[in-house]
C-alpha cells in the first residue's frame, strides 16, 4: 500500500492539526517572502482507472498569490487543479488518494457538503462555458444558489462583479441577452465574473486563455492580477510566458510529480533542477 | 458595488441550509427527490416491456387453458358461435403480408437510398430525402382509407392482367389467381411496402452517407462505377445496420394494424391465393375487439395479440441489436 | 463481343436509371396519397364540421366537432402523463445513468418500444385499466397514447443532453450548484430545442393513432368530455367513416384525414424550424 494512502497512516486525522508524514515541498524562499498557505497538498496519488496520473505530490499553495502549473501535455497539472474542487468525482473511475488541505481541513474527507467547498473554491474552464440564459442570469445563478438578494442588490452584486472582471463597461446595455452571444473573450471574462460572484477564497483556472484572441488574453491576465488581492489563484498554462508574466509562484510538473516549485523569477531564471531548464529553454515539451 | 465589497470575506454557507447543519440541508435532499424521480421513471420504462407480456399473458390465460399452445397456434377454425378459436390463418395472413411487404420494399428502399446518397446531384438530396421521410409522418389510418377507396379500386383492373399472365406461369401461379376485388393479401402487402419504406430508406441512407468518404473515394479513384461502389463497397460495409433497418421494417409491418385492417379484406378463411382476402394478427383484432361479448372470446383475441408481440419481439431485439450504436431516435433520423 | 469496360458501363446504366425508378416509386405514392387526401378532404370541408357532432347512421349532413375535442382531450392526457414521464426517464439516463448496465438496459427496451406495434400498447392498456374498470374511458385511451409517446421522448431527451458539452456541468457544479439545479437551469436549458422537438414528434405520431383507442377510448357519437366514459376521437371516426356505406360518412373520413395530415405536417415543420434555429444560433 502506498505510504500516503491515510487508511494506513494511523495518525491520519480527517481535519485540523496535521501531522506531516513527509515534509511538504514549500518553496526555498519561503523565509523571503513570509506567506500563509491556504491550500496544502499533502502526498496526494490520483488513479484514471488503474492508471495512475499524479504521484505523490506535496506543495503549498501561498494565499492571495498567484500560482502557476507548467509543464508539458498529460503532465497532470489540470488533473492536480480539478482534485482541489473534487470536480473528479463526477467520474466514476477517477479517485484521488492523500490530502488537499484547505485552511486546516482535508476536503478530500471533508464532512462538509461538496457544494460547501465548490462554493469556497471557484473553477474557471479552458472552453468558456456560459450558461444558455441572459448575460445577467449568468451572474445571478450562482448567487441565488447561496443568497437571497433582492432585486436592487442584485443588481449591485452583478454590475460589481463584471467590473471586477473588466466587463462591465462592454455589456452594460445588453445584460438581458444571451451570454452565448458575447466574442470568446468576453464570455471568458463572463466565466470568471460568475466565478467570482459566489465570493470564492480560491481561484481556480484551467488554460483560460487557451481559446482566445492575444488581446483578450492580456485583459484576462491584467485581471488576474487584480484579483489576487481578493483571492488565492491557482492557473494552469501550457503558455509559459504567460506563467511568467501572470503568476508569483511557478510549479513546473512532469510525468505526473512536481519537479520544481518556487517563485516564479527564481523558477524562469535560475531553475534548480535540469528538467526544468530543459522545459523553460524549449528542448523538450 | 458598495454592497458587494461589503460582503467580501464574508463566510459563505449555501443559503437554503441552516446554520450548523451543514452538509445535509434542503439542498441535498431537493437532490435527491429530484434524483429520486428520476430513478423510478426510468424504472418504469425499463420494466415497461416486461410488464407488457406479463399483463398480456395474465388476459390470455382463459384461452390459454382452453386452448392450449400448440392446439391455439395449429387450429385454424374460429367460430365465435361455438367459441372454437385458432390462430393459424391470421398467422399465415400476417407473415405472407410482411413478407410481401419485405419482396417489394427492401430493394426499392436500397434504391432510394443509393439514389440519395450516391446518384442525386446535391441540390436534389435534402427535398427526396424530406419528401421520402413525409411517407413516415403519414398516418396509418390515412393509408388505409386511401389504400380502401383509392389504391383498392385501381388495383382491381389491374388484378385480370396479372391473372392472365402471373396466374399462368407455373408452380407460383395459383397465388395470382383470383376475382379482381382490389382488396386482399397483396393489395395488403403493396400498402404495407410503401409504409414501411421510409423507415428502411432513412437508416439504409443514414449508414451510406456515413460510410468514410476515403472508402468510397478509393474506390471510385480505381475507376468503379456508382453501381459497382455500391455493391461492392456501401453494402458490404453496412451489412450489420442494413440488416437491422430491414429487420426494423419488418416489426412495423407485422405489427401494423389500420392500414391492414382497411385492405386485407378480413376474410377469417386461409386462401392459396395473394388475390384473396385474409386476415392478420391485428386486423383480427381490430376488427372483432367490440363485437367480441363472451370473456373467452376476448381472451382469444389477446392471445393472438400475445403471439404478435412473440413474433414481433424476436424481430426487434434483433434490429436493435444490429442497428447498435446507429441512431435512428426520432430527431437524429431526420 | 462486348468489352468489359462497356459491359460496365451498360449495367451501371440500367441499376443507374432501376435506383433513379425506385425513387419515383417512393415519390408517386406519396404525391398520389397526399393528393388524394387533398382533394376529397378539401371537397368535404364545410363549416358543419367543426359546429356539428358526428350524424347518426343514415342521417344526412356533416359533423366531427365531438371527434376533434375528444382528439384533443386524448392528446392533452397523453402529453400531460408523457411529457414528464419521459422528460424524466431521458435525464436520468443522460446525467446519471451514463454508460452503466443500468441505463443500458433502460435504453434497450426503449429502443424495442420505439418500435413496439401499437395495437399491442393498445391491449395493454387494455388489460391494466379498461378490464379491471369494467368500461372503456377516455382516461385510458390518453394513457395508451402517452405510453406510445414516451419512449419518443426519452430518446430525444437523452441524446440532446449528451450533446450538452460536459464543460457546461462542470461550470455549473464548480459553482457548487445541486445536480438538480444543474439540470434544470442549465442543461435542460441548453438542450431544449432538442427536447421540444422530440415532444412535437411524438404527438404527431400520437395523433394519427387508431389501434390502441380501439381498446381503450373506443368511440362515441356524442358529445362528451367526460375521462370516465368513452369518447369520440378522430382516428376513430375515419376508421368506421370510412368502412361504412354511406357517402357522407365516407366524406368526413376525407376530411378528417386531411385535416389530421395537416396537422401532423405542421408540427414536423415546426419541429424541424425549431431544431435549425437553435442550430444556427452561435
Amino acid at each position: 500500500m502506498s505510504p500516503a494512502d491515510p487508511l494506513s497512516d494511523p495518525r491520519s486525522p480527517e481535519t485540523s492539526a496535521i501531522p506531516q508524514t513527509r515534509k511538504a515541498v514549500a518553496p526555498p524562499e519561503a523565509a523571503a517572502e513570509p506567506f500563509v498557505a491556504k491550500v496544502t497538498v499533502r502526498n496526494l496519488d490520483f488513479f484514471y482507472g488503474k492508471a495512475r496520473a499524479l504521484k505523490d505530490i506535496s506543495l503549498e499553495i501561498p494565499q492571495n498569490r498567484v500560482t502557476a502549473f507548467i509543464g508539458p501535455s498529460g503532465c497532470g497539472k489540470s488533473t492536480l487543479l480539478r482534485t482541489f474542487n473534487r470536480m473528479f468525482e463526477l467520474y466514476p473511475d477517477q479517485r484521488a488518494e492523500g490530502q488537499v488541505i484547505l485552511d486546516g481541513e482535508n476536503i478530500l474527507q471533508s464532512k462538509r457538503s461538496i457544494a460547501e467547498i465548490r462554493a469556497r473554491i471557484g473553477m474557471v474552464f479552458q472552453k468558456p462555458t456560459p450558461f444558455p440564459m441572459s448575460i445577467y442570469d449568468n451572474i445571478a445563478f450562482g448567487i441565488r444558489l447561496y443568497e437571497k438578494l433582492s432585486r436592487a442588490e442584485m443588481d449591485a452584486r452583478v454590475e460589481g462583479c463584471l467590473r471586477q472582471a473588466a466587463l462591465w463597461d462592454e455589456v452594460k446595455d445588453k445584460l438581458g441577452q444571451l451570454g452565448t452571444s458575447l466574442s470568446g473573450g468576453q464570455q471568458q471574462r463572463l466565466c470568471i465574473a460568475r466565478t467570482i460572484a459566489v465570493k470564492p477564497e480560491v481561484l481556480l483556472l484551467d488554460e483560460p486563455c487557451s481559446a482566445l484572441d492575444p488581446i483578450s488574453t492580456a485583459k484576462i491576465e491584467e485581471m488576474i492580477y487584480q484579483l489576487k488581492s481578493d483571492y488565492t489563484v491557482v492557473i494552469v498554462t501550457h503558455n509559459m510566458q504567460q506563467a511568467a508574466r501572470a503568476s508569483d509562484y511557478t510549479a513546473f510538473m512532469y510525468m505526473g510529480e512536481v519537479v520544481e516549485f518556487g517563485m516564479t523569477r527564481k523558477i524562469f531564471t535560475a531553475p534548480r533542477e535540469s528538467r526544468t531548464e530543459d522545459y523553460i529553454t524549449g528542448r523538450f515539451g | 458595488m458598495e454592497s458587494s465589497e461589503a460582503a467580501v470575506g464574508q463566510k459563505l454557507t449555501p443559503a437554503a441550509e441552516e446554520p450548523g447543519t451543514a452538509g445535509r440541508g434542503r439542498p441535498l435532499s431537493a437532490d435527491s427527490l429530484f434524483h429520486g424521480v428520476c430513478v423510478s421513471m426510468a424504472g418504469l420504462v425499463g420494466v415497461a416491456l416486461v410488464a407488457i407480456v406479463i399483463a398480456i399473458a395474465v388476459d390470455s390465460l382463459p384461452a390459454i387453458r382452453t386452448f392450449g399452445v400448440l392446439g391455439f397456434l395449429k387450429s385454424s377454425e374460429w367460430d365465435p358461435v361455438s367459441e372454437h378459436f385458432g390462430a393459424f390463418p391470421f398467422i399465415v395472413g400476417t407473415l405472407v403480408s410482411s413478407a410481401i411487404a419485405m419482396v417489394l420494399a427492401v430493394p426499392v428502399s436500397f434504391g432510394v437510398a443509393v439514389f440519395i446518397s450516391e446518384l442525386a446531384p446535391a441540390w436534389m438530396r435534402q427535398p427526396v430525402s424530406a419528401a421520402i421521410e413525409m411517407l413516415a409522418a403519414v398516418p396509418s389510418i390515412v393509408y388505409g382509407l386511401w389504400g380502401l377507396l383509392v389504391f383498392a379500386p385501381a388495383f382491381a383492373n389491374l388484378e385480370p392482367w396479372i391473372n392472365d399472365h402471373l396466374g399462368a406461369l407455373p408452380l407460383v401461379g395459383a397465388l395470382f389467381q383470383g376475382p379482381p376485388m382490389g382488396i386482399g393479401m397483396l393489395t395488403a402487402g403493396i400498402v404495407l411496402a410503401i409504409m414501411i419504406l421510409p423507415y428502411i430508406t432513412a437508416i439504409m441512407r443514414d449508414v451510406f452517407v456515413a460510410t468514410p468518404t476515403r472508402l468510397k473515394e478509393s474506390a471510385y479513384a480505381m475507376g468503379a462505377t456508382t453501381w459497382e461502389v455500391a455493391r461492392q463497397i456501401l453494402l458490404p460495409y453496412t451489412r450489420t445496420a442494413v440488416t437491422g433497418g430491414i429487420f426494423l421494417g419488418l416489426g412495423r409491418a407485422l405489427g401494423e394494424t389500420m392500414a391492414v385492417t382497411f385492405v386485407i379484406g378480413n376474410s377469417n378463411n386461409l386462401s392459396a391465393s395473394l388475390l384473396m382476402p385474409g386476415a392478420s394478427i391485428p386486423s383480427v383484432i381490430a376488427n372483432e375487439f367490440t363485437e367480441a361479448t363472451s370473456k373467452l372470446y376476448v381472451s382469444s383475441l389477446i392471445y393472438l395479440g400475445l403471439v404478435l408481440i412473440a413474433i414481433t419481439l424476436i424481430v426487434q431485439v434483433l434490429a436493435v441489436l444490429l442497428l447498435g450504436s446507429v441512431r435512428r431516435g426520432a430527431v437524429s433520423s431526420r | 463481343m462486348i468489352s468489359l469496360a462497356a459491359k460496365r458501363r451498360a449495367v451501371n446504366a440500367v441499376a443507374s436509371a432501376l435506383m433513379f425508378a425506385a425513387t419515383c416509386v417512393g415519390l408517386f405514392f406519396l404525391a398520389w396519397i397526399l393528393w388524394t387526401t387533398l382533394r376529397f378532404g378539401i371537397a368535404a370541408m364545410h363549416w358543419d364540421l367543426f359546429l356539428k357532432d358526428t350524424p347518426a347512421p343514415g342521417d344526412g349532413g356533416y359533423g366531427l366537432r365531438n371527434a376533434f375535442v375528444g382528439s384533443v382531450i386524448l392528446m392533452c392526457i397523453a402529453l400531460l402523463i408523457g411529457v414528464p414521464v419521459g422528460l424524466m426517464a431521458g435525464t436520468w439516463l443522460a446525467e446519471y445513468g451514463g454508460r452503466s448496465r443500468r441505463a443500458r438496459l433502460v435504453r434497450f427496451v426503449n429502443d424495442i418500444m420505439l418500435s413496439a406495434p401499437s395495437i399491442e400498447i393498445g391491449l395493454f392498456t387494455y388489460a391494466v385499466m379498461v378490464d379491471p374498470l369494467g368500461h372503456f374511458s377516455a382516461f385510458s385511451g390518453g394513457v395508451a397514447l402517452a405510453i406510445l409517446m414516451v419512449p419518443i421522448i426519452v430518446r430525444t431527451t437523452d441524446e440532446m443532453l449528451r450533446l450538452v458539452g460536459a464543460e457546461m456541468r462542470e461550470a455549473a457544479i464548480a459553482l457548487g450548484a445541486p445536480m438538480w439545479k444543474v439540470v434544470t437551469n442549465i442543461t435542460w436549458k441548453a438542450a431544449r430545442a432538442g427536447i421540444l422537438t422530440g415532444i412535437l414528434i411524438s404527438l404527431a405520431r400520437i395523433s394519427g393513432e387508431t389501434a390502441p383507442l380501439l381498446f381503450t377510448a373506443l368511440n362515441n357519437q356524442y358529445y362528451s368530455t367526460s375521462l370516465a366514459r368513452p369518447i369520440a376521437n378522430l382516428p376513430v371516426v375515419i376508421f368506421q367513416f370510412a368502412m361504412s356505406p354511406y357517402d357522407n360518412w365516407q366524406q368526413m373520413a376525407w376530411a378528417g384525414a386531411f385535416i389530421a395530415i395537416t396537422f401532423i405536417l405542421l408540427l414536423s415543420v415546426t419541429s424541424r424550424l425549431i431544431l435549425q434555429k437553435s442550430v444556427k444560433r452561435p
